[in-house]
Formats: structure tokens, C-alpha cells, sequence
């Protein structure tokens, strides 16, 4: 039963991603000037999906190696580390956003800390 | 086309799931020591699922996003030296190749 809900919800969410999949690429082709047909947007959807998960996993070594256990901006340009474009791209866009909101971050992190512990609590209660 | 990017709060809920059925891995492995006590202090602490902060998400949803993009534009450049106006699964069965190692 966990196991089911488990899946109903990565469904749910995989779903939800390949909506903003779809927009954010059939946007692109629209700036250049091409049509898309619908099983290649599916397919960048999936992978995208994909790419996700393994990001996911990425970051949680990444910041396991440092000795933490939140993912923070580092991590994710480290990710990319492999294309300097990419990389150099994510830290000038992470220097737009540490400018942006420095006061309230502090704010936010205690939030999405709290958030975090919920879900957990959430997930462990069937297992046990 | 600002505008047009991942909602942080999806790809954090993908991440999340991700990290809790890691870390639910993790504590079957370490056996059913683990598995009897309630989620205690102890063990929670230890396999506790990793989290991120808010940037680190909004960063995130800034790299999936140039993926997309990217996927789209290079098929877009092979589809248009065909002299086609529709992006086909031919076209970005040619540039996943390089795409998949690029990122």
C-alpha cells in the first residue's frame, strides 16, 4: 500500500513536470520559428525527468562529501562542472539570486527546514 | 521567457521523493536494527533525508531549464538545416548524443 502511494505520487509529480516541460519548450520552438510534435516534447519530458533524479542523487553526494546534509547552491554548480559554460552560466545566475534576497534568506531556509522535517515524518510513520 | 521556467516547489518535491526513498534504502540495508525502533531520535538523525535551501532549488530549476532549451534549440538547428519547419524525433535522435554528454 505505501508502496502504491509511493508511485501515485511520482506519478503525479512526473505528470505535473511534463506540463512545465511542454510549455517551457513548445515557448523555445515558437522563439525559432519551428513547430514541435508532441512526442519529442514527451520524450524532452522524460528526460528532463530523468535528469532530475539524477541530479538529485548528485547533489545528496555532493553535500554528504562536504559534511552536510542540505544541498546548497555549490553543489548544484559542481553538478555541472563538466561544462564550463554551464558552470560558468549557473554562477553568475546563483550571484543574481545570493543579491537578490540576502536579508530573508535566513527566513526562508528555517521554513523550508521545517517543511523538510514534515514530510519526513510523513514518509517514515507507514514504514514503521 | 523569464517567466517560463519550473516551479521551485515541483522540483524540490521531486527531490524530496528521490532523498526520502534514499534514505529509506539506507536504513533497510543497515538491517532490521533500524527497522524495529521507532523513528527515534537516533536513527533519525543518522538517516535523515538530505535536504536543500531555497537557491539551491531555484538554481536547479535555472539548470533543467537550459537543458530543455538547449534539447529544443539543437533539434531545431538539424530540423532546420533539413529545411523543415516541425521538430521530428529524427532530429533530436541526432543531437541526444552529444546533449547527454554535455550535461
Amino acid at each position: 500500500m505505501e508502496r502504491e502511494e509511493e508511485d501515485s505520487v511520482s506519478e503525479l509529480l512526473r505528470d505535473r513536470f511534463r506540463v512545465s516541460t511542454i510549455s517551457i519548450a513548445e515557448a523555445e520552438a515558437k522563439r525559432n520559428d519551428m513547430e514541435i510534435s508532441g512526442p519529442v516534447m514527451t520524450c524532452i519530458a522524460d528526460l528532463a525527468f530523468k535528469f532530475t533524479e539524477q541530479l538529485a542523487k548528485d547533489l545528496e553526494l555532493f553535500a554528504q562529501h562536504a559534511g552536510r546534509k542540505t544541498a546548497n547552491m555549490e553543489d548544484v554548480i559542481l553538478s555541472a562542472h563538466r561544462n564550463e559554460h554551464l558552470a560558468a552560466l549557473l554562477r553568475s545566475f546563483s550571484n543574481d539570486l545570493k543579491a537578490r534576497e540576502p536579508q530573508s534568506e535566513r527566513k526562508r531556509k528555517k521554513s523550508s527546514k521545517k517543511e523538510d522535517q514534515a514530510t519526513t515524518s510523513v514518509v517514515h510513520i507507514p514504514d514503521s | 521567457m523569464e517567466e517560463n521556467t519550473f516551479e521551485p516547489d515541483l522540483v524540490h518535491a521531486i527531490f524530496k521523493l528521490v532523498w526520502s526513498s534514499r534514505a529509506l534504502e539506507r536504513q533497510m540495508i543497515e538491517g532490521t536494527d533500524a527497522l524495529d525502533c521507532e523513528v527515534g531520535a537516533g536513527t533519525s538523525k543518522k538517516n535523515r533525508p538530505t535536504s536543500a535551501n531555497g537557491n539551491a532549488v531555484k538554481l536547479s530549476c535555472e539548470l533543467l531549464r537550459n537543458f530543455v532549451i538547449e534539447a529544443v534549440q539543437r533539434a531545431a538547428t538539424i530540423a532546420e538545416a533539413e529545411g523543415v519547419s516541425k521538430i521530428e524525433a529524427t532530429h533530436l535522435e541526432r543531437v541526444l548524443p552529444q546533449l547527454l554528454l554535455d550535461f
